[in-house]
């Protein structure tokens, strides 16, 4: 189950940034327990964790990255080139940034250009976004009801987990993952999953928080990661332990080419990342073929 | 001979069909997996192959067996992307070089139109692309026999640029919107080396010794030609094109007789030089002697 890794670190404040040198495919999965936690028990923790988060998700991704974050979901949706007519699926997109950011996109500025598209894609766009907990999704369908999207039938808004999709296989023409790649239990499971659902000529776009190697800068992060956000969970969201486990999730996640190398395991071709501010952010990117 | 002299100063890409163009604006690096290694023609510039399974060899040969046998036999993207711009061009009078053709485009071959989003530089691509397969078909002709030994040089070239700007009359409509992609400056390095190889293309075909001034200079000069014509063909309304033919035969004219006009511009200087010369000198001559005479009577110099 995804998330499991939350659990376990609950029973593990020892755990070191440093730990992150295990680069194995398995290790964030399940090399630190310090405490066996039964599976319906890891659930619940990992339900509250959420739940708890929900509400000031978006405030804390403003005051963590410094409004950052929007530029860089700007930067994955410029890239993904959405058009009308599309069917796209976003995933752990619990409040619904990118998936927003694709509709607007597609209605916009695309709509007056659609008259020049042929008659028969006249399909309606749809945009799942899925995500494993429900208050995520609430929140992300509030969101919708406040911009006046609230019965739009392009957002669809699904729960479910990353490793095990509901959606046919060759039904999607896109797929985003913005910062819920690390939380995956079992990455390639995930990837594999993007594979089956992804049409042919299908894009795979992932956003996250990756490794940085440039050398002053590199301490820089590392000092603001583990002295500064910690604190400002507690202040703004009343949470530390949950940004703790962000800040050492990042961490352990494998570095741009390997996972790179991930991806075109799970059968990508032309893969590419890019590093944005330095290598604190990677958009991977990849296509079914 | 010009051949291997483009190919020397354009870099290796130069072979002519299916040329991997990927200026990256942005660092962005390319991994290939190991089992598409072994089958790929050409490998884009700047990547690395990555092979996952080097731990364990035997492993590594099942898996790659396993995987090639369990896939279907996978398209490269070079060739993905190559069909379906071919089948977006179709779609281009109507839609202009845009997107939406290149969805069009990739809709006609069965693939989601998402792989649109992955092409860089878009529009330039679809552009790209045309110029090169232009540029293909104008060798092909030349290759299968056009008959070009009865001409003077001066015609050849017009004959040359003729049969290419024709390639372009099925979308000439949207030919300003092409050239407009062309001009920006994120793709203007790759429009000027894709026509700087059409330009050394006919120079080639046209064959040595049809004159004497230097490489650049003849390259400089028909792409002067060659665009000047190409503009003039967009506000030509004449029957098949005929005032652009006429042009272009002018242009051409022009260049070979502003060659001669050079040369005869250089000797015309040189006689000049000479004809100074001996009059400075002369009056040099004059002048020393005079005062060699007189020198002798007055002091003050």
């Amino acid at each position: 189950m995804a998330l499991r890794s939350i659990s376990r670190r609950f029973g593990s404040r020892v755990l070191s940034y440093r730990s992150s040198s295990l680069a194995s495919l398995h290790s964030h999965a399940t090399s630190f327990g310090f405490q066996q936690v039964k599976e319906e028990e890891k659930s619940k923790l990992v339900g509250n964790v959420f739940t708890n988060v929900a509400s000031s998700y978006d405030i804390m991704n403003d005051v963590m990255s410094g409004g950052l974050h929007r530029l860089w979901k700007e930067r994955l949706v410029g890239k993904l080139s959405p058009f009308a007519g599309m069917k796209h699926l976003d995933v752990a997109g619990g409040t619904g940034d990118v998936a927003f950011r694709i509709f607007d996109a597609v209605n916009s500025v695309k709509r007056r250009a659609l008259r020049k598209v042929d008659e028969d894609s006249l399909e309606e766009t749809q945009i799942y976004v899925c995500d494993i907990n429900p208050n995520m999704l609430n929140v992300g369908k509030q969101r919708a009801a406040e911009r006046g999207l609230g019965d739009n039938k392009s957002l669809v808004w699904v729960e479910g987990d990353a490793e095990a999709l509901s959606f046919d296989d060759n039904s999607m023409d896109g797929y985003t993952i913005a910062f819920g790649i690390r939380n995956v239990t079992h990455i390639e499971k995930a990837l594999a999953e993007a594979y089956r659902v992804l049409k042919r000529g299908g894009r795979f776009l992932c956003l996250e928080l990756s490794h940085v190697d440039i050398p002053v800068f590199k301490d820089v992060y590392d000092l603001y990661s583990f002295k500064v956000i910690p604190n400002l969970g507690e202040l703004i969201a009343g949470d530390r332990e949950s940004y703790q486990y962000l800040v050492e999730s990042v961490r352990r996640f494998p570095p741009q080419e390997k996972f790179a190398t991930m991806i075109a395991d799970a059968g990508f071709e032309k893969v590419e990342y890019e590093n944005l501010v330095g290598g604190v952010v990677a958009i991977h990117s990849a296509i079914k073929l | 001979m010009y051949r291997t002299a483009a190919r020397r100063l354009l870099g290796a890409g130069f072979t002519t069909s299916r040329l991997l163009r990927l200026p990256k604006p942005r660092p962005t690096t390319t991994i290939i997996p190991y089992s598409y290694c072994t089958s790929s023609m050409e490998s884009p510039i700047g990547n690395q192959s990555v092979n996952p399974n080097q731990s364990d060899p035997t492993a590594a040969r099942e898996e790659g067996h396993r995987r090639d046998e369990s896939r279907k036999p996978r398209a490269e993207f070079q060739e993905e992307q190559a069909r379906v711009l071919a089948a977006s061009l179709r779609h281009v009078p109507r839609l202009g070089w845009t997107e939406e053709a290149m969805i069009a485009g990739s809709r006609e071959v069965g693939v989601s139109p998402s792989i649109v989003g992955s092409f860089s530089r878009k529009e330039a691509a679809l552009v790209e692309y045309f110029m090169d397969e232009c540029l293909q078909l104008l060798i092909d002709r030349v290759d299968s026999g056009l008959d070009l030994q009865n001409l003077i040089p001066s015609e050849r070239v017009s004959k040359l640029v003729r049969i290419r700007l024709e390639m372009q009359i099925p979308y000439m409509s949207k030919w300003p919107q092409a050239l407009s992609i062309q001009a920006h400056p994120v793709n203007v390095p790759t429009s000027f080396k894709q026509r700087a190889m059409l330009v050394d293309e006919i120079w080639h075909t046209v064959g040595d010794g049809a004159s004497d001034l230097d490489w650049y200079v003849k390259r400089t000069v028909l792409g002067g030609v060659y665009s000047a014509t190409e503009i003039y063909m967009l506000t030509d309304d004449s029957p098949e094109y005929r005032d652009t033919w006429a042009f272009l035969d002018d242009r051409v004219k022009d260049a070979f007789d502003l060659k001669k006009s050079i040369q005869e511009a250089k000797y015309f200087a040189q006689d000049i030089g000479a004809g100074v010369g001996k009059s400075f000198q002369g009056l040099m001559n004059g002048v020393m002697q005079t005062m060699s005479t007189r020198g002798g009577r007055s002091s003050a110099f």
